[in-house]
């Protein structure tokens, strides 16, 4: 008993030295019941007293240990009765043997396998609040270290201690430390069920413990799910934050702390952490200890890289869609079924947006949807009127049709596929400015002029005049279109100049552009009524 | 393009231009082109419009809700120049149909939500068969619908530069 108690004040003293590292803890704020008040309250507050209102006695001894800034109290008021002794020194025999095994069944301490990383990882999961490196450094195969500190043996003997090894996993500094992942954090429940925290300061072990860990860890891991997932539906109820229409997401981390206890706790970091992916439900666990650990980011040093990856990713979106969308609602957001459906819809028409924005040129500098559908609705009435503009065109053209010309016009149409979109845009958009009153958002009254008379006779020159005046006036408008400024120019010379003065075929220049222009008033008149 | 007088058959472009072509050698073998009088080339700018829609609208069959409204307003159309009793008949109850589902987004003032009403509403009316179209379908039928436009302008274009030489 005495000896005992040494023991547990050297643990005790070491945990005041390592005290410093353990600051950075937060997880105590997310735990409300008796137990975890104890530990997070000693966490947050040196004082602590809830602890010895626990009947069991292990578990006041862990609180005790890790709460360094209590540990004078600790020792003094919190160590177990003396038929705990018994069970301590019991345990620290069993350590021996379960160190150096690879299995542990949940609820028995005494079973033997687990691995060596196993070990190594439930004991460095707890090393840090005892931490003093050196001194602390047990070796993951040495069931002997676990003697040099007995007084973590009792912690572990508590077939409950899975629990509340769950429970202590949110102690976010450990498991920032050592990168938990999924599969860790199940071997750290496990494990803490059938061994005493070994505290080690062997942090170097931890990266080859947390890939074994994780290889094991996944194969284990569905019998850890299966629990969750039984206590994972009281505690849907009582999620603020989140809401989940996905059965993916089987709240795996507020079921691992219903495990332990009643179903109301402050969940600080899971609402965080909620509002991440769950790729699957094996990375949940996973995702659960990465929560934990990006609370308290400072201490992860040695993250698991992928699973924080995967996790950190997207952390706002929707899961990937599946037969239906499994859509999660954020944090303050409502989580009825209809402001979700609403949420859906909203992303599916953005989603649209943002590939209407590529179609459309010139539609990348416009932020804000409204702005966007305008130019839209822009581009949309310029292409109808490139149609009609060009049908009329085509209705002038003298036709000089025959079976080879039918095919020559095939290829050549394919031929010069590759050229076309945007170089034409902007001709076009110049040739329209001129016969068919494209008005972007400036607008053009002088286009207007034109084209407004039924009755208009332009012969070449004051037609070419025209155009001259309206060039000018075109491009800036133009210029709002398409990027394809200098051509502008170039193609309002040449090819209008071109079409001008060739007409179409046989057509005498003049007789064409009264044509064109009086058959697009009365087209334009006709459209209008 | 590697092959630029492979051209693969099942593209909407191809569709589009065989459908086209055809249509317009029906169009100018009906009338010469010599009068250029202009009532006769608006009648026949207007053929060629309305062709350059059928064919479009043919390439896409029905497969898209704008191709089915424009189907149908061209077929209404010409049933109700053929036969105006004929038209009239067939013509109401497709439009009783077409008012009542408009209708009924019109007075319910589709508000998705998203507060894009006027815009959503303004291209309603561009896009053929718009009125019946929630937000979401429109914005997809508005891609589909300008990737078509796209299409036909360069095939129209290319036929019209050829013809202007």
């Amino acid at each position: 008993m005495e000896k005992d108690q040494v023991f547990m004040g050297e643990g005790l003293n070491r945990a005041a030295a390592a005290q410093a590292g353990w600051n950075s803890c937060s997880f105590g704020m997310e735990m409300e019941t008796d137990e975890l008040n104890c530990v997070g309250s000693c966490f947050l507050n040196p004082k602590w007293h809830n602890s010895m209102d626990q009947s069991d006695p292990f578990e006041s001894a862990l609180s005790s240990m890790v709460c360094s800034p209590a540990a004078s109290n600790a020792g003094s008021t919190n160590f177990p009765a003396s038929g705990d002794n018994t069970m301590m020194t019991d345990l620290i025999g069993k350590l021996g043997n379960i160190c150096n095994t690879g299995d542990i069944s949940p609820q028995s301490f005494i079973k033997p396998p687990n691995n060596n990383n196993n070990c190594s990882s439930n004991t460095s999961c707890y090393t840090s609040p005892l931490d003093s490196p050196p001194k602390l450094n047990l070796s993951m195969m040495g069931g002997n270290h676990i003697l040099k500190h007995p007084s973590l043996v009792p912690v572990s003997a508590d077939p409950g201690f899975a629990e509340r090894a769950a429970r202590f996993s949110c102690f976010n500094g450990l498991n920032a430390q050592l990168g938990v992942t999924e599969a860790e954090f199940v071997q750290l429940t496990r494990v803490s069920t059938n061994q005493s925290i070994m505290v080690t300061g062997s942090q170097v072990h931890v990266p080859d413990s947390n890939k074994n860990a994780l290889q094991n860890g996944n194969s284990c891991s569905h019998k850890r799910n299966s629990r969750l997932s039984r206590c994972s539906s009281p505690e849907n109820g009582d999620s603020k934050d989140e809401s989940s229409i996905s059965e993916k997401i089987p709240g795996v981390g507020s079921s691992i702390k219903a495990q332990n206890d009643a179903n109301a706790r402050k969940r600080k970091s899971m609402p965080r952490g909620k509002a991440k992916e769950t790729p699957s439900p094996a990375a949940a666990d996973a995702k659960i200890a990465e929560e934990n650990d990006e609370s308290t980011a400072k201490r992860s040093k040695q993250q698991n890289d992928s699973a924080k990856a995967e996790n950190k990713e997207s952390p706002k979106s929707p899961e990937p869609p599946k037969d239906y969308i499994h859509v999660r609602a954020r944090r303050g957001q409502a989580t009825d079924s209809h402001s979700l459906a609403e949420r859906v819809r909203r992303e599916k028409i953005s989603e649209r947006m943002k590939f209407l924005q590529d179609l459309v040129p010139g539609c990348n500098k416009v932020t804000g949807k409204a702005l966007m559908l305008d130019e839209i609705i822009n581009y949309v009435q310029s292409l109808q009127r490139q149609v009609e503009f060009l049908s009329m065109k085509l209705a002038t053209v003298n036709p000089r049709m025959n079976a080879n010309t039918e095919a020559l016009l095939s290829k050549d149409m394919f031929r010069s596929r590759g050229s076309l979109p945007h170089s034409h845009y902007p001709m076009d958009s110049s040739v329209l400015a001129f016969g068919l009153r494209y008005q972007p958002q400036q607008g053009l009254p002088m286009n207007n002029g034109i084209s407004n008379d039924t009755q208009i006779q332009f012969s070449m020159n004051p037609a070419n005049a025209a155009l001259h005046k309206t060039q000018g006036l075109q491009l800036p408008p133009v210029d709002g279109i398409t990027d394809a400024n200098p051509q502008i120019g170039s193609f309002w010379d040449d090819d209008l100049e071109s079409i001008v003065q060739m007409g179409f075929g046989q057509n005498q220049p003049q007789s064409w552009q009264n044509c064109f222009l009086q058959i697009h008033s009365i087209a334009n008149s006709y459209r209008d009524s | 393009m590697n092959n630029p007088h492979h051209l693969n058959p099942t593209s909407l472009k191809s569709r589009f231009t065989t459908r086209f072509l055809r249509a317009l050698t029906k169009i100018r073998a009906q009338k010469p082109i010599s009068s250029s009088s202009p009532t006769e080339i608006f009648r026949r700018y207007r053929r060629i419009k309305v062709a350059a829609d059928k064919s479009m609208a043919y390439s896409v069959r029905s497969r898209r809700i704008w191709s089915r409204a424009m189907l149908w307003k061209l077929r209404s159309r010409s049933y109700r120049r053929q036969d105006p009793c004929s038209g009239r008949r067939s013509g109401k109850t497709n439009q009783a149909i077409m008012k009542k589902s408009s209708n009924g987004n019109i007075t319910r003032r589709r508000e998705d939500g998203v507060g894009f009403v006027e815009e959503a509403d303004e291209l309603r009316q561009l896009v053929p068969g718009g009125e019946t179209m929630n937000l979401c379908n429109l914005l997809d039928e508005t891609a589909h619908y300008i990737k078509c436009l796209t299409t036909q302008v360069q095939v129209m274009k290319k036929i019209a530069d050829f013809y202007s030489f």
